[in-house]
């Protein structure tokens, strides 16, 4: 399925930082969402910002316009205090999560994919990526987060084995 | 239908009859002549209003028929709509003025054009988060439509503007600015003079405009042209774009063309500010 573009991708003065507020909101809100959207289609975990800044979702090299690095890290921004859909890597802001499904969320389909027998209940870290086209490409930080997620919620616990991590699941 | 105006304007003037006095009034004393002239003017204006009222229910008698005959006419048909308002202004009549009454109950055109507004104000509040409550009548025109479904009756850009119109009189915030050969209309109370309505207008062509374009097109200096558009940034009806290859250009997302087509998405749905 292709990515579907919103109106506003194809709007020039999207691609700049709006001076009024109000407007700034709205710009960011579609921001968010596009970011989001788009990372979700590719299956994307982290974001280098410079690399990003390449990208289709915020370079539109039909229309000549791209959201400047600072934009693009306000966005994110916004993503992480909108709630923790994004968290940086560095001080720096020059790289980050994208966390299009939380960790919790995660977690619950994992869950869900164990409880059906796909899996037994022991396993080690890399079995659990195996199998499901939902977890392909579900990188290792993600895959930690979501099942201390499950362990917090006592469905699960992480256990250190001598070659590497394992997981019990109740 | 050409029969039932001549028959509406064959109610014409009221005709007034002067009563013959005996009396030789050139020949009273002035004072006299006054009370006199008095009384006789206020039997004269009784006469004419008896004269007047008879007239009247003559009119309305008629109008009654012609209501009847052609209420489901004024419903469904938009053309037959315009000329029956047209019609209307030239006997000084406007079926609208008020929501109740003979008009709305008589001929339904009350309810039509009530009904037409609040979808009217649907539709601009629906679309204010993206055009900081400015549409084109194009694209009104298009969603309300839309809006109405294939069964629904016809609705053209005229009944659009009578209905906006008694929008505007309601104070709903409601107006139209001529642009383009057409309409941009106003749903939100900005407050909008001459010079932002003019730099609109120079907008509609492209759907955005410069400081060059304004200065050049309208010979203003370079601070009024600015004003105006730090005033519409302000007011959420432009944005800016700064990535432009000359100078920085003032886009307005109601005269981009492209949204005509496309719905709200339920994301979009989300983030609009109540």
């Amino acid at each position: 399925m292709s990515f579907e573009w919103p109106w506003q991708y194809n709007f020039p003065p999207f691609f700049t930082l709006q001076p009024n507020v109000d407007t700034r909101q709205k710009q960011l809100a579609a921001w968010c969402s596009l970011a989001l959207s788009y990372c979700r289609h590719h299956k994307l975990y982290t974001l280098d910002v410079m690399e990003a800044q390449e990208s289709p979702v915020f370079n539109n090299k039909k229309m000549e316009r791209k959201l400047s690095i600072e934009a693009i890290q306000v966005v994110f921004e916004e993503l992480r205090k909108k709630g923790e859909f994004s968290s940086w890597l560095d001080k720096n802001k020059s790289r980050c999560l994208v966390m299009w499904r939380r960790p919790e969320e995660w977690g619950k389909l994992i869950h869900q994919w164990v409880s059906r027998g796909a899996f037994p209940a022991h396993a080690g870290l890399s079995e659990r990526r195996g199998g499901r086209k939902e977890f392909h490409g579900l990188e290792d930080w993600m895959l930690l987060r979501s099942l201390q997620a499950l362990q917090t919620d006592g469905k699960a616990e992480i256990i250190i084995m001598d070659d590497g991590k394992g997981v019990k699941f109740f | 239908m050409a029969n039932t105006a001549t028959s509406l304007s064959s109610c014409g003037a009221p005709a007034v009859h002067f009563n013959r006095s005996s009396e030789n009034l050139a020949a009273a004393p002035p004072a006299k002549q006054k009370a006199k002239y008095k009384e006789r003017g206020n039997v004269l204006a009784e006469d004419q209003i008896v004269q007047m009222s008879k007239q009247l229910e003559t009119f309305k008698s008629n109008l009654e028929e012609f209501a009847s005959k052609h209420k489901q006419e004024i419903r469904k048909n938009s053309q037959f709509r315009v000329q029956f308002q047209e019609m209307c202004s030239t006997i000084g009549v406007d079926p609208l003025a008020s929501g109740k009454g003979f008009w709305s109950e008589m001929l339904g055109v009350g309810d039509f054009y009530y009904e037409l507004g609040v979808q009217i104000i649907e539709v601009c509040l629906a679309l204010k988060h993206r055009n900081g409550g400015l549409i084109t009548l194009d694209e009104l025109h298009h969603r309300v439509l839309k809006g109405r479904g294939k069964y629904a009756q016809d609705v053209s850009q005229d009944d659009l503007m009578r209905a906006i119109k008694k929008l505007k009189v309601m104070g709903n915030g409601f107006g139209m600015i001529p642009v383009g050969g057409s309409y941009l209309v106003q749903s939100v109370p900005a407050e909008l003079n001459m010079d932002h309505t003019v730099v609109l207008q120079l907008a509609e062509k492209k759907g955005y405009v410069t400081v060059s374009e304004i200065k050049d097109s309208l010979k203003w200096e370079k601070e009024r042209a600015c004003h105006v558009l730090d005033h519409l940034l302000k007011e959420g009806l432009a944005w800016l774009d700064s990535q432009a290859a000359e100078e920085a250009q003032y886009w307005l997302p109601a005269l981009f063309a492209e949204l005509t087509s496309r719905d709200v998405t339920p994301e979009e749905a989300n983030q609009m500010t109540p």
